[in-house]
């Protein structure tokens, strides 16, 4: 775990302004996972209102993306940072853009609940449940692994995408033998669908953000790997 | 919406009366035949850090030389306009030119300690204000060299002889020599262009404290660092003032083509 110290710079005012930005896209990870679990709240219990609310809260991480970003594009600028300190810009900078597009694929699920789309099926139900609770624990190590520039927590985190990836096939293949079982509630049964799809998305974006989190802390870009690979790549390093 | 971010934007065009440090009115000078500053208008904010940049020979330099009427010392040296610093024209003729010197201090480029002790060098200004006062001149000296964060490393050898500091600490110690006769503005003439990077660091942090003591208005013709250290930035050429707003606006969003030329390191 190499950690990039925020606060050994001569100039003050730049430890401030890295910190706040770390901080900052915290913050957003947090709106985003209490959006999910606020979602799967409302799905468990049919609460259109609170479904209703993580819809419109959407725009407050929205707008939290975009004043993340301008702050990058202002430090990069007015501070010129290299090394560590790039590197740290250009993660939250990738990163943003990723928790914005899980808060987008919360919105989708929570539309389930305000649109009375959700699955008549119990076992679906129940089943889509346990996948958004496995989702918010990969959110919140992602998260944490990130607040604690902890490469080895990261890749740990990556690996409980394949799970995720799992449930969601066996899902999908119930789904499409309903689908064809039947015609009707075709519509209703492509919601469905894509709400599950969009639970899927988050655990890949949070995969993404593992692999910042190693690039962050050891400047190594493990993109487009297996994991066996990344690890080989992290072990060489060392 | 939740704000995450705060930064302090005042719009320069706007200030009022109380929010300005100098307010430069119309400003024209030529040396002999030579115009160097055309029609020059702003207002400077106080307790703020404020760059001017340009290339050389921009007017920069001369700009803030008018701020302090250093410029008096050139002959051939004629100017229109005026220089507002509160509430009264600088360059009216019975401007009293050494208390103006008094409450605009000014910094060169190459540290220029007098070849006395470290502590007659911060006391020199005082004492030519007729203070001679042992405590007061004390309790000066060490407040100054604190401010210009110098005293920790000279406390024990305040009666050395200047010349033997660093490049880095020499310019600390012209920096408190001018802090110690409490100016309102404090011009800094590419203060750190003869020092090392890290020396640099370190006088711009310096930079950022004072500031709540004083206005600061630095030349610089390092870019980074009028990015870096300041608040608003002031973009000149040929004598002209091409753009000035917050430091924010100018290096993300110049609004002019040539400053986007200049501060991009293209030919307009």
């Amino acid at each position: 775990m190499r950690q990039v110290a925020l606060n050994t710079h001569i100039s003050g005012k730049f430890n401030t302004e890295l910190e706040n930005l770390r901080n900052s896209v915290l913050t957003m990870g947090g709106e985003v996972e209490q959006q999910l679990i606020d979602t799967l709240k409302a799905i468990r219990t049919n609460n259109a209102g609170l479904a209703e609310k993580v819809v419109l809260n959407d725009l407050k991480i929205n707008s939290m993306e975009i004043q993340i970003d301008e702050e990058c594009l202002r430090i990069i600028a007015k501070r010129h940072p290299t090394a560590s300190d790039l590197r740290m810009i250009m993660t939250i900078s990738k990163a943003i853009t990723d928790i914005e597009r899980m808060g987008d694929e919360i919105e989708r699920i929570a539309r389930l609940v305000t649109k009375n789309k959700l699955p008549a099926s119990k076992s679906i139900q129940s089943s889509m449940l346990l996948i958004g609770e496995r989702v918010v624990a990969m959110m919140r190590g992602t998260f944490d692994a990130l607040a604690r520039q902890d490469e080895q927590s990261a890749l740990q985190v990556y690996e409980q995408d394949n799970r995720i990836d799992r449930e969601y096939k066996r899902l999908l293949t119930y789904t499409t033998e309903e689908m064809e079982r039947s015609s009707e509630g075709m519509q209703d049964w492509l919601e469905i669908l894509w709400a599950l799809r969009s639970l899927e998305r988050i655990g890949d974006r949070c995969k993404n953000l593992c692999e910042y989190v190693v690039s962050l802390t050891r400047g190594q870009d493990v993109r487009h790997m297996p994991l066996e690979n990344m690890q080989q790549k992290i072990e060489n390093l060392s | 919406m939740l704000k995450l971010f705060e930064h302090e934007h005042l719009d320069v065009k706007r200030l009022s009366d109380e929010e300005t440090a100098i307010e430069v009115r119309n400003l024209s000078l030529q040396f002999s035949d030579k115009p160097v500053l055309n029609d020059i208008s702003m207002r400077i904010p106080k307790h703020r850090i404020t760059a001017l940049i340009g290339q050389s020979g921009c007017g920069k330099s001369t700009l803030i030389s008018c701020f302090n009427r250093m410029n008096d010392l050139i002959s051939g040296c004629r100017y229109q306009g005026e220089i507002i610093l509160g509430g009264r024209d600088i360059n009216h003729k019975k401007e009293n030119v050494s208390r103006l010197r008094t409450q605009v201090g000014m910094v060169f480029q190459r540290p220029n300690p007098f070849p006395l002790s470290i502590y007659e060098n911060v006391c020199y200004g005082l004492r030519l204000q007729g203070v001679n006062g042992r405590r007061q001149l004390d309790d000066t000296v060490e407040q100054a060299l604190v401010d210009a964060a110098l005293w920790d490393e000279v406390k024990d050898r305040l009666f050395e002889s200047a010349q033997v500091l660093s490049g880095g600490q020499q310019q600390r110690l012209v920096i408190a020599r001018a802090l110690a006769l409490k100016p309102d503005i404090l011009l800094l003439d590419e203060p750190t262009s003869a020092l090392d990077p890290l020396t640099t660091l370190y006088i711009e942090e310096l930079m950022a404290g004072l500031k709540k003591r004083c206005s600061i208005i630095i030349v610089t013709h390092n870019m980074q660092q009028a990015a870096r250290v300041s608040d608003y930035t002031a973009f000149l050429h040929q004598g002209r003032l091409i753009e000035y707003s917050d430091s924010d606006s100018l290096f993300t969003m110049p609004h002019k083509k040539q400053t986007e030329d200049y501060i991009t390191g293209r030919y307009g």
